[in-house]
Order: C-alpha cells, then structure tokens, then sequence
C-alpha cells in the first residue's frame, strides 16, 4: 500500500498534465508561443474559454462524481460489481430525456428532463424497497425498474424520426461535446457538495462492509444513513448522465483501481478514487476528441471499449493472486 | 443489570420467543443453551435491540432499549455476529477501529490498544484478515466488540457472542471461554453468549439459560442448572455423565448404543 498524500499527489499531477494537454492540443498556441508570438488570436481564446474549458470541466466533475458514487455504492452493497447507475438511474434519466428529444426540445431541456427523470426513478425505487433498509431487496427492485424503463426507451426510440434518433444514440452513448458553461456550472456546484455528503459518511461505508446487522451493532441508524448514501450516488449518477449521457464504466473501474492502490478502506478510496475518475475521463474524453480528429467518438465508447477489457485483466489479476 | 422480562417474539405467524426472562449482571459470563431452532439468536438479538420483541421488555442497565438509538445502544453493548464477514483486504487494526468510530477521538487509540492486548492480537494488527486463521479471526472480531464497549464512557456494559466458538476447535474454543469469563471479571462488564457445547457451557458459565421451543426451561447457576435429567428432556437423546474426581471436572457425552 502506497503512502495516501503520495498517491493523491501523483494522481494530481497526472490529472493537471492531461487537463492542460486536453486543453491546449490542437489549439495552435504551443506553436503560437514557440514562434514567439505574444499575442493569442482572439478566435483561438474563444475556443479556449467557451468550448475547451467549460468541456474539461465538466469531464473533470464526472469523472470524480461517478468514481465517488461508485466507490459509496459498492461499499453500502457489499458488491463490487455495483455501480451508480445500478438502482435503474441511468434509464429512468435517459428514458426522460428521450421523451423530450421527441418532443424536439433543446440540449438544457432535456439535460433537465434527464435529472428529473432520475429523480423520479429514485422516488419510485423509495416506493419499492422494503422499510428496514435491506440492501438486496434495493439491489432487485433496482434490477427490474432499470429493465421496465429500458423496455420503454427501446419503445420510445422505435417510434423517433431520424434526427432525433441521431442525437438520442449520442446522448446515450455518451459525450461531452455538448458541455457548456450552464452545465459546467451545475457540476461544479453539485461535485462538492455529493463529494462531501458521501465523504462524511466514511465510518458508516466502512461499517456497512462488515454487514448491515455488524453496522447496527456498532452504533450506525442503517436505515437513514445508507438512504442518504443512496440517495447522493443517484444524485451524482442523474446529474452526469443528465448532462452528458451515460458513461460506462467510470463508476465501476475507477473505484476498482483506487482499491488496488489503497485497499478498501472508504475513507482512503473516497479522497482517491474521484483523482482517477476525472483523469480517465479527461483522458477518455481527450481520445475521443483527437483519435479520429476531425471526427469525433462518443466518449462512452472510449470508456467502454478499453474499460471493458481492462476490468476483465483486473478480476483475473485478482483472481490469480487474492492475497496480492 | 440486563434484563429481559416476558419477552415474546413472533415472525411470520411462527413464535420464536415466548415469555422468557433473564438477568445477567456485569462481571459475569452467562450462556444461553439450547438445541438448533429453540431460538438462541433470536433471543440475542432481541439482547442487543436489533429485533423488536413484540411484547415484553429488554433493559440495558435500566434503560428500555426500545427508545435507544443505535448510537445509543452501542456504547452500552457489543455484539460478536455469528457470520462475521470479513471484506477483502482490511487489516486487523482496520477492524478494531471500526469499535471506536463513535469514540471520543482521544479515547480511540487507548481503547484500540487495550483490545488489542486483552484479545493478545497486538502482533496480528497490521496482518490482513483474510491471511488470518479462523481462530485468529475471531478473536480479531472479539478485538473490535471489545473496543467499542472500552470506547464507551457508560457504567455498565455488555459483550453479546453469538456462537462465537462455533468455528474453533476444542482447544482453543475452550481458552477462549475462558477469556471471556476472565475478562468479564477484568473489566467488570457482562458477557452473555450462545454456546453449542454443553461441556464449554459447564466449564466456564457462572449462570447458563436453557432455551427450547423459544421458551425458557430454566435459568440460574451453571451447577444447579445442568442436570442429566433436564438436559436429556431437552436435546432429546440419553446422556452418560463422566466424572473425572482429581481434576474436578464433569462432561456430559451422548449415551447411545452403536
């Protein structure tokens, strides 16, 4: 186990690197400024200020609000495999959001329509989980609401003209190519504050491993406290996926990482993981930008396509060698 | 003192406690017997406030523990689980911490350190749990309970062990028996545990709890309590019992024919 201020540091670093390199590639003024030219074009600090920067930020906000959602999710269930968008946030979000592309509304609209939707499917998984605060009983109505509401998107999106299709399958897979500042500012306001409810709950996560009975035991309200944690994953998951669609994998690989490099506990992996998180997706989102340069890849997919496989070298890693 | 008075239970349309009333006071370990289904757990576990009896009450050194909070309720008992989880990677000292996260902060270290030492676990604190024996284990868990209840500034506390033995062998289930009782002593609390064992029960119990349907059969001193007679009533099968008269001991073994 690596020193935390030693591990966070070096994750700072990296983050402030790929952020600046994410920033300023292709923008010309590397070369401007080693041609010593001391005046930026206006045009190029327009890009800066009005697309790159409000476009990192975001990337930046998710990538720590799914990690920390994702770490607080899986220690409440006890679960590694858990993730934010495991109670059905993610489709109750993109379900709402779809309805209102439908009905030809703009991107704020339905980055709106997104999170209300996901608050919606909160309220209705309230409805559905047993009073006491059991968590597998929470895991499944989960399971089948995400189900029911993905059933109803495939519906809705069989019936969408072809241009609202087209922006839909953006939105779905993932992007921050519509990120400006409205919602750059909304998640710099709600990183801190999720970031900080999850954060104070490190005792409870960390009890909540040893069993919901062994968390009683040792003097934590179960039924109010693991709520909350649920409640701020969900938060964090619908206001990402609300404002720049769903993002696979983040949520669940960068806890993964982070555990690896602190163990598991919450305390450790929360001021750690959400470093990791925003560097793979400033990362992801970098190579999504530049790879096929003009074009741009949804960055879902980036997430998705090298997560994917790099999670499946980490369960056999673990696998091999469980006292590692 | 604590106390349960006419405690009744029922889940399910199915009674699990019926009218059963203990005392245990501190300094004193006191086992619950009993044969699988006669509702030991439960019973525990109506102890420690996590179940609700349906009627009847539970006290914790005078205090209904209805109204308590969970807060509350873990600075006057501890509780070792029967399935105690171990998530992957904690060390020991991780886990004794996790008994003093509602502590005072200066009192944490000095309430680690003493479990630590009480359970002789000092020299497995920086170990992971998962490269730990079962034995070890257990005592790592018995490290935690006893933490919290050290943490805790209240005059009178408990340790409840559910089948915390039920994973040892003889030898050291039987040291460990003693440890309770010597710490129940040490440290002026009260320990009440679910034990399997009769032989254990003997050896070590000042009070024993016979348990059988969800209804107490009878409750009092160990030597009064465990009679050939009541004990066969119970478990339902012929017992032989063995005396050994230099050592001072008595067991009780199965008397069948094979």
């Amino acid at each position: 186990m690596i020193r935390l201020s030693l591990l966070c540091q070096c994750l700072l670093v990296a983050l402030l690197l790929t952020c600046l390199g994410s920033l300023l590639h292709g923008s010309g003024i590397v070369w401007a400024m080693l041609h010593g030219n001391q005046t930026l074009p206006a045009l190029q600090l327009q890009l800066l200020l009005q697309l790159r920067l409000p476009r990192l930020l975001v990337a930046i906000c998710s990538g720590m609000l799914l990690s920390s959602a994702g770490a607080a999710i899986q220690a409440r269930f006890r679960n590694p495999l858990a993730e934010p968008g495991l109670l059905g946030i993610y489709s109750g979000a993109a379900l709402a959001a779809a309805l209102a592309l439908s009905l030809g509304a703009g991107i704020l609209p339905v980055s709106l329509a997104g999170f209300a939707g996901s608050l919606l499917t909160l309220w209705l998984i309230r409805l559905l989980a047993s009073p006491n605060g059991n968590g597998s009983r929470l895991i499944l109505s989960g399971v089948a609401i995400s189900a029911l509401l993905g059933s109803l998107l495939t519906l809705l999106i069989t019936t969408l003209p072809d241009g609202a299709l087209r922006s839909i399958t953006f939105w779905l897979m993932g992007s921050f190519s519509n990120a400006e500042w409205p919602q750059a500012w909304l998640l710099l306001l709600a990183t801190p504050l999720v970031w900080l409810g999850l954060f104070r709950q490190w005792r409870l996560l960390n009890a909540l491993q040893l069993g919901e009975a062994t968390a009683f035991h040792l003097g934590f309200d179960i039924r109010r406290g693991a709520w909350l944690v649920v409640c701020l994953a969900s938060i964090a998951a619908g206001v990402v996926v609300s404002s720049c669609g769903m993002i696979g994998f983040v949520g669940l690989l960068a806890p993964h990482l982070t555990r690896l490099l602190t163990g598991s506990d919450a305390r450790r992996l929360l001021l750690a993981a959400p470093l990791l998180g925003a560097w793979l997706t400033v990362s992801a989102d970098w190579l999504a930008r530049s790879l096929l340069a003009p074009a741009e890849l949804p960055v879902g997919v980036i997430t998705s396509l090298l997560g994917a496989p790099f999670f499946l070298w980490l369960l056999r890693r673990e696998q091999e060698s469980p006292r590692a | 003192m604590l106390e349960l008075e006419q405690v009744s239970l029922q889940r399910a349309g199915k009674r699990l406690l019926w009218q059963v009333s203990l005392q245990a006071v501190p300094g004193e370990l006191c086992v619950i017997l009993g044969p699988n289904g006669a509702g030991k757990s439960t019973l525990l576990q109506v102890m420690s406030g996590y179940l609700r009896p349906d009627s009847g009450r539970v006290r914790l050194g005078g205090q209904d523990t209805v109204g308590l909070s969970a807060a509350r309720l873990a600075s006057l008992r501890a509780v070792v689980e029967q399935q105690t989880t171990v998530p992957s990677g904690w060390r020991v000292s991780e886990l004794v911490a996790a008994g003093s996260y509602f502590a005072a902060p200066g009192q944490q270290a000095a309430a680690m350190a003493q479990a630590l030492t009480l359970t002789d676990t000092s020299r497995l604190a920086q170990r992971r749990l998962d490269s730990l024996s079962g034995g070890e284990v257990q005592r790592a868990h018995l490290a935690r309970a006893l933490c919290q209840l050290l943490a805790s500034t209240q005059p009178e506390r408990y340790l409840l062990l559910d089948e915390a033995t039920a994973a040892l062998d003889f030898a050291i289930a039987d040291s460990q028996m003693a440890q309770w009782r010597q710490l129940a002593q040490d440290l002026h609390i009260g320990v009440v545990a679910v034990v399997h064992d009769l032989n254990l029960a003997l050896r070590h119990a000042d009070r024993v709890l016979l348990l059988q349907d969800g209804c107490s059969i009878a409750f009092g001193r160990t030597a009064d309590i465990m009679q050939q007679a009541r004990l066969e009533a119970i478990y339902g099968i012929r017992l032989a019992e063995l005396i050994s008269p230099d050592a001072g001991i008595r067991a009780f073994v199965p008397h069948t024919t094979r």
